[in-house]
C-alpha cells in the first residue's frame, strides 16, 4: 500500500496524470476523522491484476473546505463522493447532499466536525 | 424535442426484492435517463463499529451487514486485523476459510440465476434453482450449525473443525450440485427464454466497464480479468483451482454463463479442499491490538469488497470503512440502463444481482 500526499489544489492534476483506466481501479473514496476538526480523505486505487498494488493519494482538510470532484476524470466517483458529503458534512465540488442518508436522520456521523 | 415520462422502479415493486428506487426517465419505451436512490435502509454500521463494538467483536457485527455474504465480510474484516496484529493462521484455517467463502458465491449466484429466470417468466426453473440450492444451506449448515449466519471466520482462524465423515458427506452433495449445474447451463444456452431472449440486452462494452470500474461478474462478462482471487496472496486460491471466468458479449445472457462457470468452479475449489484438508490446528492465538492501517479486499459473490481498518492500538479502532460491491456498481448498473427497454429493466436488474442490504450498511 503506497501513501501520496496531495493537497485539495493539487489533486486534480496528481489524479488526472495517474490515472490510467485500463490500468487502475478506482477502489472508493474514504475519509478518517482526525483530531481538531480535521479530516483525512483519501482517494484509493488498485493495479488491475498486480498482486495488492494500491496507491492512495490522501490530503488532510479542516470543515470548511470544500474537495474538488474527479467526477470528469474518474466516472464512477460520482457514487462514492456522495456518500462522503453524507456521512463526513464535507462539502465536494458537485456532490449533492442526501444520497445516503434521509432528512431526519443522524447527519454526518463519521465527522470530527462541531456544527 | 420528444415528450418524456418519468418511470420509477421501487422502492418496492414486484421484481425487487430490496428496498431501491431508480426512475427512468423514458421516451415512448426508451429509458433516456437514469437516478438511483439507495438511502432506505441505512443502518450505521461504519458508525457502531467505532463507537459500539471491540476490534474483536467487531467480525460478527459486520456478518450482519449481508445474509448472502457473511461469510465473506467477516473474513475481509477478520484478514485485515490478523495484519495489523501480525499473526500467521495455520493453512488447514485459510483452506476452511476458502471452503466457505465458495459456498457462499455458489448459493448466492444460484439466487441471481433463479431470479433472472423469475424475470423471465420462467417459474419452474427458479422453483427448480432454489430448491437444488437447499442442498448448498444444507452444507453450510453440516459445516458450521447454521443455513445463514454461520459466526464460523474468528481473528486467528475459525470456530468449528471438519471431520473425515463429514467431509465425505460433503463431497458427495456437492457432485449432486454439480451435476444439476450443468443441467442448468444445458438450459441457458439452450433455451430461447433464458439464452436468446436476453442476448445483446442490458450489454456493457469492455470500453465501458474501464470506464465505470465495473467489478465482479458485470465486469468479468464483458471481457474485464478483474477478480480479487487473482490480486490477493493471503489465501491459497490458485492451490486449490482457481481460474477466472469471463465471456466478451457483456449482456444479460454473458452474465449468466459466467455466473455458471463461477459456480462449476467454485465447486472444484470446494472439491479440492476437502480431498486436500491439512491436518493441524484451526485457531492461532494472536495477541495485542491493532495498530496502524490496512487494506483488504477480497472477492464477494457480486464482486470487489474492501476494508479499510484503522486502529490506535487500543480495543476500539478508529475507523472501519467498507466498500460493497453493489454500491460501487451504481454508476455502471445506471450507464447500462441508458438506451434500454423499460420493459427489460427488471431483467437486467435482476442480472446485476444487486445486494441493498450491503449497499445500506
Amino acid at each position: 500500500m503506497k501513501k501520496i500526499e496531495v493537497t485539495l489544489n493539487n489533486v486534480r492534476e496528481e489524479i488526472l496524470e495517474f490515472y490510467d483506466a485500463k490500468k487502475w481501479h478506482f477502489l472508493t473514496l474514504n475519509g478518517v476523522a482526525l483530531e481538531d476538526e480535521k479530516t483525512e480523505i483519501q482517494w484509493i486505487f488498485s493495479q488491475y491484476e498486480a498482486f495488492d498494488e494500491i496507491v492512495i493519494m490522501f490530503a488532510e482538510i479542516a470543515c470548511g473546505d470544500v474537495v474538488p470532484s474527479i467526477v470528469d476524470i474518474v466516472p464512477s466517483a460520482i457514487i462514492s463522493q456522495r456518500e462522503f458529503v453524507d456521512m463526513f458534512g464535507i462539502e465536494v465540488d458537485g456532490s449533492e447532499k442526501g444520497l445516503y442518508l434521509d432528512q431526519d436522520s443522524l447527519q454526518m456521523p463519521l465527522s470530527s466536525c462541531k456544527v | 424535442m420528444k415528450k418524456t415520462i418519468d418511470i420509477p422502479l421501487g422502492s418496492q415493486h414486484i421484481s425487487l426484492l430490496e428496498p431501491v428506487r431508480f426512475k427512468f426517465e423514458c421516451e415512448n419505451e426508451k429509458i433516456i435517463g437514469v437516478d438511483s436512490d439507495v438511502g432506505f435502509v441505512h443502518r450505521g454500521i461504519e458508525h457502531a463499529c467505532t463507537t459500539k463494538f471491540k476490534f474483536d467483536g467487531i467480525g460478527y457485527v459486520v456478518a450482519r451487514i449481508c445474509g448472502l455474504c457473511a461469510i465473506t465480510h467477516s473474513l475481509t474484516y477478520t484478514a485485515g486485523i490478523e495484519k495489523l496484529l501480525g499473526g500467521e493462521i495455520t493453512q488447514k484455517a485459510k483452506y476452511l476459510r476458502i471452503l466457505l467463502l465458495e459456498l457462499d458465491r455458489i448459493h448466492s449466484h444460484m439466487l441471481c440465476l433463479s431470479h433472472t429466470c423469475e424475470n423471465a417468466g420462467f417459474e419452474a426453473m427458479f422453483m427448480r434453482i432454489m430448491g437444488d440450492r437447499e442442498i448448498i444451506m444444507e452444507i453450510q449448515e453440516l459445516l458450521t450449525g447454521n443455513r445463514v449466519q454461520f459466526d464460523f471466520i474468528s481473528i486467528g482462524g475459525v470456530n468449528r473443525d471438519l471431520d473425515a465423515s463429514r467431509a465425505k458427506e460433503i463431497i458427495i452433495k456437492l457432485e449432486i450440485v454439480k451435476q444439476k449445474v450443468l443441467g442448468y447451463i444445458d438450459v441457458f444456452t439452450n433455451n430461447w427464454s433464458l439464452s436468446l431472449k436476453f442476448q445483446g440486452v442490458g450489454a456493457l462494452s469492455l470500453d465501458e466497464a474501464y470506464r465505470f470500474n465495473a467489478i465482479g461478474p458485470l465486469a468479468r462478462a464483458s471481457g474485464l480479468n478483474i477478480d480479487v482471487r487473482n490480486e490477493i496472496d493471503y489465501l491459497p486460491f490458485f492451490e486449490l483451482g482457481f481460474v477466472m471466468q469471463t465471456h466478451t458479449d457483456g449482456d444479460i445472457n454473458a452474465r449468466n454463463l459466467v455466473r455458471l462457470n463461477e459456480i462449476l468452479n467454485s465447486l472444484e475449489m470446494c472439491n479440492n479442499t476437502l480431498e486436500g484438508l491439512p491436518e493441524g490446528d484451526i485457531f492461532t492465538k494472536l495477541k495485542g491490538k491493532p495498530k496502524g492501517e490496512v487494506l483488504v479486499r477480497l472477492e464477494a459473490p457480486r464482486g470487489e469488497l474492501m476494508y479499510y481498518i484503522k486502529g490506535g492500538g487500543k480495543s476500539m479502532l478508529e475507523r472501519v470503512r467498507i466498500k460493497t460491491p453493489t454500491f460501487s456498481s451504481i454508476p455502471a448498473f445506471s450507464h447500462i440502463f441508458v438506451g434500454e427497454n423499460y420493459a427489460d429493466a427488471p431483467a437486467i436488474l435482476a442480472s446485476f444481482d444487486p445486494c441493498l442490504a450491503c449497499t445500506a450498511k
